[in-house]
């Protein structure tokens, strides 16, 4: 097959292309409705327990540093399917889920109840809100990725799980609040982590190169 | 200031009137970009075949085409086509690698008549398995010899242009490499 004869057929076939908003418009644009639908399912949902007294400013803190982590998280997802674009959000990124990281371990030695861990089994409910309430964002965040170009499937894919994750994480949090952040470490952290490890994994499933097929001779 | 017909001067500006479908402004910004991604390919590939390079030269192009909507206007235009043409490079390189480990080419075996009872030193070199792995034992300067001037066939002017080597170089890798192979290939038959 010959090459100027691909060249000819891609310009006479050429359909319009508008350029993509850029990627951190892309992420505001999703984590604002991402954001709403979190909202709205926790809401939804009912606070479980009702407030225990132990919920003050560290756990705020902890939710914050959260929101901050999803939304550079979703901001290095879109950068990364943006050919010749820095990639000055993954280092965001990655600063802010360990400075969250921080945020919990700190409050969590506070707290130091850590007999509570093992024994916490309705955090079932939390795994099960992360996992399931997050999988349409997870959708959605992976079909406005597909529309980028899969340079680096496993990064893009991480980064988005971790955004989604990150969110749903402050979504169960709020629903089911924790007195005990040694609790939130070890099962929402357990969760996001291994999210994150198997959304990399899979990335080369969820992102690759769809091209058209070449013209034959004939 | 340019005196050029079209306002369209930059490759940039080839892309952005493509997003907007103009198959014309398309047609001359991949006719302009498939020389230097030929010459990417040809530098970055040199190991492999013409076939190949024009593959993968391909390849770029339609992923080009694939993602066009990725490129930004108010940016500049090489290194976004540099991104991308990287990214397939190592792709092919991959699919490359995955291919020789499960493939042996049998392009040279006989169906006819058996090489066998021609000269003896074809019949050595007719495992194509144990060349192969013969000529990834050569030091790195031989092992491009050979690669450029008996598996890629080019002229010793070509090869010398392309490894960066003097052509008196070549000519004693080349001697040393096969001086190394027949003894290599020998042993192997004992």
């Amino acid at each position: 097959m010959n090459t100027d004869e691909l060249v000819r057929k891609l310009a006479h076939e050429l359909e319009p292309a508008a350029p993509l908003p850029r990627a951190a418009m892309r992420a505001s644009a999703w984590f604002a409705g991402a954001a709403l639908y979190i909202a709205a399912l926790a809401i939804g949902m009912g606070f479980v327990n009702g407030y225990p007294d132990g919920v003050d400013v560290r756990f705020w803190a902890v939710q914050v540093a959260a929101i901050v982590t999803s939304l550079l998280a979703s901001a290095a997802a879109f950068a990364s399917v943006i050919p010749g674009l820095s990639d000055r959000w993954r280092p965001l990124a990655v600063v802010a889920a360990a400075l969250w990281l921080v945020t919990l371990v700190a409050t969590s030695t506070a707290d130091t109840d850590w007999s509570a861990v093992s024994s916490a089994t309705h955090e079932w409910w939390c795994v099960g809100f992360i996992v399931v309430g997050g999988a349409p964002l997870l959708v959605v965040l992976a079909r406005m990725l597909r529309r980028g170009a899969p340079l680096n499937p496993a990064t893009t894919a991480a980064f988005a799980a971790l955004s989604v994750a990150a969110l749903a994480n402050v979504g169960a949090c709020i629903s089911l609040p924790h007195a005990n952040n040694a609790i939130t470490l070890a099962w929402h952290g357990g969760v996001i982590a291994l999210a994150t490890v198997a959304a990399a994994a899979c990335g080369p499933l969820l992102f690759f190169w769809r091209l058209a097929p070449k013209p034959t001779k004939g | 200031m340019t005196t050029s017909d079209s306002p369209l001067d930059t490759l940039g500006d080839l892309m952005r009137a493509a997003q907007q479908g103009d198959g014309v402004a398309y047609a001359r910004l991949l006719r302009t970009i498939t020389p230097r991604i030929r010459q990417v390919v040809r530098r970055q590939r040199g190991f492999v075949g013409e076939a190949e390079v024009e593959d993968l030269v391909q390849e770029v192009l339609l992923s080009v085409h694939a993602v066009r909507s990725t490129y930004d206007p108010s940016r500049p235009f090489e290194p976004w086509l540099t991104a991308i043409l990287r990214n397939r490079l190592v792709d092919g390189a991959r699919r490359y690698g995955r291919i020789a480990r499960r493939e042996v080419k049998v392009d040279d075996l006989d169906v006819t008549f058996s090489e066998l009872e021609a000269k003896e030193e074809s019949a050595d070199l007719s495992d194509a398995a144990a060349l192969r792995e013969a000529v990834r034992a050569l030091p790195e300067q031989q092992r491009k010899a050979i690669e450029l001037l008996k598996l890629k066939e080019l002229s010793l002017k070509e090869a010398a242009q392309v490894s960066g080597t003097s052509i008196g170089a070549l000519k004693v890798a080349t001697h040393r490499a096969m001086a190394t192979l027949r003894m290599s290939l020998g042993k192997r038959r004992e």
